[in-house]
Formats: structure tokens, sequence, C-alpha cells
């Protein structure tokens, strides 16, 4: 360990692309009121599935948001990436000329990349050849777009782009990335998150392993049925507290630490021995007690295999203080590398806002999870210590550990 | 066996050897794919979709716990396309 004390990481920024809201501001509401996305799938012929319902974004023009790139350049997922990179930033009150002379990060976590082109392009050549492919669209596809079109969009010269692409938990591990070098002090500035964009291969693969549910998410709910795919992006900014302290930035939360673990145990099965692992190696890195954390953000996907395992790992580190645990899925869907992304600005607006969001559409708690889901209605609460879990197939699991802003937190 | 059923048993026979990866030689019609021939869940589901397109069926998920062997399959695939 070195002499020189870490810095401490703050959010100063949030910017959220969501099936319940556009900005921060819109998300929170719908996280406060318990919104569902839930609908029948517009973005793709459904015929053949028995049902197909999705957590999609409706009427989404990124011109609204993006100043520089030509929309047309950048696939969907990396429009909701830009245009939540676009959000953060001007919640952060930070011009983009100060931005472009710092030194920077950009990391963003994706399942799918652009996917959702690749759909398209791999139909075109099916059905009418590989010449017929159109080159825009080819060019859109290279996952790196996710993170460097941000650097683009800005004009940042000074940084480092990434995308991360550990699946369904890659939204938690590219917030730790951006953690560990503002931490370091690497960097000045971090834009981290996650983003995706609903797509059939992905829609198409969770059917047929049959963890599709036919309407509703319902995490940890005896009846459940499966998860409800979904997409947006959440970006948040990061940089050291005696920076935002010097420029009067509004702080909207710390984080405190992050775990990451792979167990590479099953292509697709959780392994609750290392989900709870990953949360203890959080907590320890946070130095949170358990007894502290006031509510967990779990992965909580609606799935059998999920929500139970999930749950076990809980106890096995919470014992009988765990601390409500609440699915934000059951409302936006799985948004694959957002995910965890928007479940972290999900945890930052609770922090600040004062109030736990709900798991909807809950009828009657599975007894094999035994969580207290916050069910249904969001409740206030005064919190100071937040959860967030991100587990994906493979056992690629990430948590990240959030605080309210004390001034004099140790 | 008429030639129908021997040539359906040996279409399948070649699906489950190409998707678990096995010697033809080695599976009988009920050696057990998870057991004796190390075959997990995701497997089986690629073993349900691959017959879906070769057969042209529909076969329900909840049909798995009853493909466990050769034996098994054929007679699922053999309900769901209504061969007599």
């Amino acid at each position: 360990m070195s002499d020189i004390p870490a810095n401490r990481v703050v959010i100063t920024g949030l910017g959220a692309v969501s099936s319940i809201g556009l900005g921060a501001s819109e998300f929170l509401s719908g996280l406060r009121s318990g919104r569902s996305a839930a609908k029948p799938i517009t973005s793709f012929d459904t015929t053949g599935y028995d049902h197909a319902n999705a957590c999609e974004i409706e009427g989404f023009d990124a011109r609204q948001w993006i100043k520089n790139l030509e929309v047309e350049t950048l696939g969907r997922a990396s429009q909701f990436s830009v245009t939540a990179a676009r959000m953060a930033v001007e919640d952060a009150s930070l011009a983009d000329a100060d931005l472009c002379s710092a030194r920077c990060l950009i990391s963003i976590g994706t399942t799918d990349g652009e996917s959702r082109d690749l759909d398209h392009l791999v139909e075109t050549e099916v059905r009418h050849g590989p010449e017929r492919m159109d080159p825009v669209v080819t060019a859109r596809v290279p996952a790196g777009r996710l993170s460097a079109a941000i650097a683009h969009e800005f004009g940042m010269t000074q940084v480092e782009a990434v995308t991360l692409p550990t699946a369904c938990a890659a939204g938690n591990y590219a917030i730790g990335y951006g953690y560990d070098a503002v931490r370091a002090g690497e960097i000045d500035y971090a834009l981290v998150g996650g983003a995706d964009a609903l797509c059939r291969k992905t829609f198409t693969g969770f059917y047929r392993l049959g963890t599709i549910a036919p309407e509703l998410c319902q995490p940890f709910d005896i009846d459940r049925k499966g998860v409800l795919t979904g997409e947006g992006a959440g970006v948040l900014l990061l940089e050291s507290l005696e920076s935002a302290l010097a420029r009067g930035a509004t702080i909207h939360a710390e984080v405190l630490g992050y775990g990451l673990n792979c167990d590479a145990y099953h292509p697709v099965a959780p392994n609750q021995d290392s989900i709870a692992q990953c949360m203890q190696l959080a907590l320890d890195s946070a130095g949170v007690k358990p007894e502290e954390v006031d509510f967990i953000s779990a992965h909580g996907t609606g799935t059998k295999a999920n929500d139970v395992t999930e749950a076990r790992a809980i106890r096995q580190v919470f014992g009988d203080r765990t601390p409500k645990t609440i699915s934000i899925k059951s409302m936006i869907g799985h948004s694959m590398g957002a995910a965890s992304a928007l479940a972290s600005i999900g945890c930052a607006l609770a922090l600040t806002e004062g109030f736990i969001p709900p798991t909807i559409n809950h009828v009657e708690t599975d007894p094999e999870c035994n969580v207290d889901c916050v069910p249904n209605q969001a409740v206030e609460a005064d919190l100071r210590v937040v959860q967030n879990n991100g587990l994906a197939f493979g056992g690629n699991n990430s948590v990240v550990i959030f605080g309210k802003y004390e001034a004099d937190r140790i | 066996m008429s030639t129908t059923i021997t040539e359906r048993r040996e279409t399948i026979k070649e699906i489950v050897c190409d998707i678990l990866e096995i010697e033809p030689d080695d599976v009988t019609s009920t050696s057990r794919f998870k057991e004796d021939h190390d075959a997990d869940s995701l497997r089986a589901i690629e073993i349900l979709a691959s017959l879906e397109k070769t057969f042209n069926v529909v076969i329900n998920q909840s049909e798995l716990g009853r493909m466990v062997n050769l034996d098994g399959v054929y007679e699922v695939v053999a309900e769901a396309a209504d061969w007599k």
C-alpha cells in the first residue's frame, strides 16, 4: 500500500436512457411510481414465437441529444451510450472544453454490442446476398464504437476508451474500472456504464432456453416465469471528491468499492458460493459490514434459477439480517450490458432521494427466495449504503457498493 | 424395423452424436446422455431445437425430461410428428 491516501470517488453526473424514462429525472419518477415498460415487441417480426413481450424504448430520437456525430453512423446501442454520456456530462455541469482538456476514461459495458445491426445484415445476406449489405450499417458494428463514439462526440483526445464485453454484469465491471482509475489519480473524469439495444438474436436465445416470460417479469415471485429482454444505457460521471468540491459540483453519491470474480462454473447456471464470494469482495473493498447495507439492488432477472440462487447467496453473506432486496428489472426488463449501469443510477437516485424502488408485478414471494423485495410500492427510507449486484453468464459476477455522500466518511 | 424407422433412428442418432460430440459407436439406444455421455441442459435444448428443424415439428420443453436417451428421443419425436 502507498503512503499517499487514495482518492475518494464520487458520482457527479447521471445519464439514463431507459424504457421507463429518458434522463435521470424521468427515470427517477419511473422508479418511484413503479412504472412498467413491458409490451409487445415492435422492433422485429415476432411471427413464430408464442409470446413476444419486451421492454423497448419507444420514439427514441438521438438527434435531440447528440450534437456532433452523424446519427446514421451509429448503431442503436452506440446512440444510447453517446446520449447517456451527453446527459451525464450535462448533469455534471461540465463544459465540453473542460472535459477535453482533462485526462479521461470511458468504459462502457455491453452484452450484444451492435447485434441489432448484425441481425439486419445477416438477414440481408441470407435473403439478397452479401453484396447488398449496407456499408454504412456494416461500419457501425464493431463493439468498440460504444465507447469510442463518446470520445468522438466530445472531441476528447486524452482518453482511454474501452468497451467491456462481460455481458449482463458489464455495467458494474465498467464502473469498477473507472473507480480504480479515479481512485489512483490516473485520470480526472471517468464516463462509465453500459449500453445495449434490443435484438432478435438475444431474444431468441433466451426464448430457446425457455427463460422468456410470456407477459411480465416477476422477480422473487413464486410464479415467476423468466426475463423480459430490454434495452437502454446508463452512464455515470465519476471524479475525485477533491475535484468535485473544487468545482462546486453536485455530488449524487459516492462509490465505496466493488468486487468482481469469474467462476466459469457453467455457461448459464449461476453458482451460489461464487456470487456470495463476489459480494464479500465488494463489501471488503468498500470497508462496509453486511449489517450496514440498507438495501440490495439485485440482479433479479426473474428466472427460477437466478432468483433462488442469488437470494441464497445473499443469505449466505447477510444471514438473518438480510436487507430489502429489490429488482429494477421488474420495471425495465433485462437491458443486458446496461442493466447494472441503470441499476447503479437507480441506487444513486435512491440514496439522494431517500427511497427504495419497488419490485413490481409481485403477487406472492417464493419462500425459497425469502427476501423482502419491496413489493409493488416504493418505500421511503433514509439510506447510507446500497449494494448493486450484476451477475452474468459464464459466472462473470460484479458487485458495486454505493454510499450517500458524507463529508467525514472514513 | 421398416426402412423409414431405421432411417429416422439413424438421423436422430446423427443429430445427438453431432451435438454431444461423441462417437456413434459409443451410443446405444438406452445409454443416458447426461450420466453416460456428460451432456448438460444446454445441449439438451440444442438437441430439441435441431430435431424441431429437421423433422419440422414442435416439441414442448417439458418433454426434455423424457429425452434422456435415443429411445426416449425417438418416442417424443414420433409423438410430435404423429408417426404411426
